[in-house]
């Protein structure tokens, strides 16, 4: 099970010239615990994802503003926590239809099912003006070191 | 370096769009314009190699999926080729692979439109 002290924790602050380096960092940080590539990329793409909407929906991206990003790393998985202020994040609870957001011609919507599709869970919760998303992934019992 | 880059070019009434790196939200915005660029010139038909597209966030991913309906009325269509197994995965992940067509190649995608 995860420590209660992250392994490793990075403080950047909000702007999307940053969200590659983000993808990079959190690559390496995966590839420590030996997770097939394909995860690697995707567990990547998932805090991007995070970001991205602290960013946008949190920050209204305004720039400077803190996001802080903790690394729980264990033999079993990972949990990824993202720590940030702003706007409280509203979720939809049921996932929206690719189809019906075409038909809305909405350009947004994607990047929280892309988040619970790839990880094992994702929550989000707010408390004392902190908001805080919390994603872990699970080896899968093969590749359990 | 430039994370992302993009260029494009018309041939045989298909706009054909070439996204090469690092596609996030901090470069989506000219990936966008460029899709409106084409749409104001009339031309409906489009094709986004993605033979030098290393990756794609759903910043990327809104923009291809937000001005397809539009495209599709006016009887165009949008229409991805030469991508790399984890970009492709990506897109199948939101269900992309059941809405839009991946061709092999870019001739081939063209030929689509015919």
């Amino acid at each position: 099970m995860f420590k209660v002290e992250a392994d490793l924790t990075v403080t950047i602050p909000s702007s999307t010239e940053l969200l590659k380096m983000v993808v990079e960092l959190t690559r390496h940080a995966v590839e420590i615990l030996e997770f097939p590539d394909k995860e690697v990329q995707q567990i990547a793409l998932a805090v991007d994802e995070a970001i991205t909407n602290v960013i946008k929906h949190s920050y209204r991206y305004e720039k400077g503003r803190d996001i802080r990003i903790e690394f729980f790393i264990a033999a079993t998985g990972l949990k990824i926590r993202i720590i940030y202020a702003g706007i409280a994040p509203e979720m939809d609870p049921e996932a929206v239809s690719v189809e019906r957001l075409i038909k809305q011609k909405r350009k947004g919507g994607l990047g929280v099912q892309l988040m619970r599709k790839i990880m094992d869970s994702v929550e989000y919760s707010s408390s004392n003006g902190l908001n805080i998303c919390e994603m872990i992934k699970w080896k899968k019992r093969e590749t359990v070191g | 370096m430039k994370h992302f880059q993009l260029r494009s070019r018309i041939q045989d009434q298909v706009a054909v769009i070439y996204p090469k790196g690092h596609l996030d939200a901090h470069h989506v915005e000219r990936f966008e314009q460029e899709i409106r660029r084409i749409m104001e010139n009339r031309v409906m038909r489009i094709v986004i190699n993605c033979e030098n597209l290393d990756y794609i966030s759903s910043a990327g991913m809104g923009v291809i999926m937000g001005y397809l309906d539009e495209i599709r009325e006016k009887m165009g269509d949008i229409k991805l080729c030469c991508v790399n197994n984890q970009v492709y995965d990506i897109f199948d992940l939101v269900g992309f692979t059941d809405i839009y067509d991946f061709l092999k190649d870019e001739n081939t995608a063209i030929r689509a439109f015919a």
